[in-house]
């Protein structure tokens, strides 16, 4: 069985790298973006199982992402460092997997990795 | 009190009463006194008017009186003529006589024979003619033979009393013409309304004083009434009429016009009194109202000035709080990253206990910073949670993870696997790590903490429990206040934080403490239904 795919996507090189090296460590293959319309065009070529990605990014930022992803979706972990806004809360629940504050303790974000990627076959 | 107000005067109520009391006071004293005086001025006046009107009534009543005995002198020397003219001719002075007299009333002529007095003509109720004059009356023939002109006296004989009118030499030389006339027993005699002087008491005096002795005939009991004396001659002596009057001589109402002006004038000055009373309070009250309203308006300004700094207060609250909020959102995506990094240095350290031991520390201290940051912009911001189910048991060891004990502390947590909550995790972890952290540092000596959670009546009942320093009761009561702290570091929010969201679950939170025993915080939410564990 071929390990599964995560997506992840921040426009902060540091939380990038560090996520991808810790998921690389649990088996994960991981694929990186800096910004929403590279996330966005790196899931209609290719077929993630998670996608691990920021809310605010420079130029498309995440919600936006989430909205207009094709069918069907990966599951999506979004993250955060505010509060979200109340017009975007709705959607969000509806189509991300989960929703994570930054920062977040690494074993919970592994957890919900593991959990995204059961759900997604 | 605030530049530019006026003070109002300050006045007490008596320093306040005391010029309109000594106002009213004074006016009462001078409008009163005026009114006496005026009384008293009024009553003298009609007084000496009375005086002289009874003078002049009490003239006029002497003037008749006088005229009438001095017709008794000119009868008496007449008839003294006519007895002298013809001596043997007693028929002649008996006719004439009785022309004169009235009842019971008689007329004599005696004359002088050696030592005694003998009558020589009598007619009415005359002694007869060759008796001897009485002692008594002699006495008075002989002073009628001594004075020129007619003298009077009273005679007791008997039962009754005699007033002789005496002429001397009216019928020649040693001769006294007499007329003689019974006094009745009551001297009073009954004015009737229509006599003239009716409205005046008279008593008659046979004397230059009012002797009760000589008193020949009053209008009055009342003796010797106390009124006007007036002497008046009768022949050759002096009689005395004492008057007053029945009633006022000036008229009732000249005679009441002193009470009347005593009334009106005391109605008068009670009047301005009042007026002044009035006045003076109508003025006293505006002067209290004005104190009033000016002790509301300092109040009103001065709670507007603290409401004005307390805005302003606020104002630099939310300044600094807007920057706490920028710099904390800015600080969590780095907070993040180290938490991933010191994630993967724990892996590369394999069985470096050194290696862990320091990495653990730089996650504690790290989990500190991101707390400090999330309580700090939970408390400027705030959120509703994001409610879904939590599972305790997981929430308990993530958050026990998340903050390694410091070295000497041994930790233990337990709950029942079953046990869930409907919470927004990140915020009720946010509370756990609090308590667990407080617990920590209350305990710079080592000891133990405990986190426990068990269901009870639908809800969820999560302990942090450490055996530290403990609180007194007044720090109890003050913990859950935002910036209160009694820990070396720290800004205070940690539980102010806590309670909220703790409340904003629906929940509650409580603390038993001990001071050198130790804490227990308890956090009561409503627990979810059973669910699943996702998969």
């Amino acid at each position: 069985m071929s390990p599964f795919a995560v997506l992840v996507v921040d426009d902060e090189p540091g939380m990038r790298d560090t996520l991808a090296a810790i998921l690389e460590y649990h088996g994960y293959r991981v694929a990186l973006a800096a910004d929403g319309e590279t996330a966005f065009t790196a899931v209609q070529a290719e077929s993630f199982d998670v996608v691990v990605m920021d809310v605010k990014m420079p130029g498309r930022d995440g919600v936006s992402v989430l909205q207009d992803m094709g069918d069907p979706p990966p599951q999506v972990i979004l993250m955060t460092a505010y509060a979200l806004e109340d017009r975007l809360r709705a959607a969000v629940d509806a189509k991300a997997f989960a929703i994570v504050h930054k920062p977040f303790e690494t074993g919970r974000m592994l957890s919900l990795v593991f959990d995204a990627s059961q759900a997604s076959r | 009190m605030a530049d530019g107000l006026v003070e109002a005067p300050a006045v007490d109520s008596l320093g306040r009463r005391w010029p309109l009391r000594m106002m009213s006071a004074i006016i009462l004293v001078v409008l009163g006194g005026a009114v006496v005086a005026s009384s008293v001025v009024t009553l003298n006046v009609i007084r000496h008017q009375e005086r002289l009107i009874l003078q002049e009534r009490t003239g006029e009543a002497a003037a008749v009186l006088g005229s009438a005995f001095a017709s008794v002198q000119d009868s008496l020397q007449l008839l003294g003529s006519i007895a002298g003219s013809s001596p043997g001719n007693r028929q002649l002075f008996a006719t004439a006589a009785r022309s004169v007299l009235g009842p019971a009333q008689g007329l004599l002529v005696s004359t002088q024979r050696g030592a005694s007095m003998r009558v020589i003509a009598a007619a009415g109720a005359a002694p007869a003619i060759g008796q001897a004059i009485p002692g008594a009356q002699a006495q008075l023939g002989r002073r009628a033979l001594s004075t020129a002109g007619m003298v009077s006296g009273l005679v007791q004989q008997g039962e009754r009393r005699w007033l002789y009118f005496a002429l001397g030499r009216g019928a020649g030389p040693g001769t006294v013409v007499w007329w003689e006339a019974p006094l009745s027993q009551a001297v009073t005699i009954e004015a009737s309304p229509g006599s003239p002087f009716g409205y005046l008491d008279i008593a008659v005096y046979l004397s230059a004083r009012p002797d009760p002795s000589t008193l020949i005939a009053a209008t009055t009991k009342h003796l010797p009434p106390a009124g006007l004396q007036y002497p008046f001659r009768v022949g050759h002596d002096t009689w005395l009429l004492v008057t007053t009057s029945t009633f006022p001589l000036v008229g009732s109402l000249v005679k009441d016009t002193p009470w009347i002006i005593l009334v009106m004038g005391g109605l008068a000055v009670a009047l301005t009194v009042t007026i002044v009373e009035v006045q003076g309070r109508r003025r006293d009250y505006a002067a209290a109202q004005v104190h009033e309203k000016t002790a509301s308006l300092q109040t009103a300004m001065a709670e507007l000035q603290d409401a004005q700094a307390q805005l302003v207060r606020q104002e630099k609250l939310a300044a600094v709080g807007q920057l706490a909020s920028t710099v904390g959102h800015e600080l969590r995506n780095p907070l993040a990253v180290i938490m991933n990094a010191l994630y993967l240095l724990e892996v590369a350290a394999g069985e470096n206990d050194m290696m862990r031991r320091h990495v653990a520390t730089a996650k504690r201290e790290t989990s500190a910073a991101t707390l400090i940051v999330s309580d700090l912009l939970d408390y400027s911001v705030g959120r509703e949670p994001m409610l879904a189910p939590v599972q305790v048991a997981d929430l308990i060891s993530e958050s026990l993870s998340v903050v390694p004990p410091p070295a000497g502390v041994q930790v233990a947590g337990h709950s029942d696997p079953e046990l869930f909550v409907t919470a927004d995790r990140d915020q009720l972890r946010q509370a756990l790590l609090n308590l667990i952290t407080n617990g920590y540092e209350a305990m710079p000596d080592g000891g133990a903490l405990t986190v426990s959670a068990a269901s009870a009546e639908g809800s969820a009942q999560i302990t942090v429990t450490d055996t530290g320093l403990g609180m007194s009761d007044e720090t109890c009561q003050n913990i859950f206040t935002p910036f209160f702290t009694g820990k070396a570091r720290g800004i205070g929010l940690g539980l102010a934080v806590t309670k909220r969201v703790v409340e904003a679950h629906g929940g509650t939170i409580t603390v038993e403490s001990t001071p050198s025993a130790g804490s227990s915080f308890t956090i009561t939410v409503p627990a979810a239904a059973m669910v699943s564990v996702p998969q």
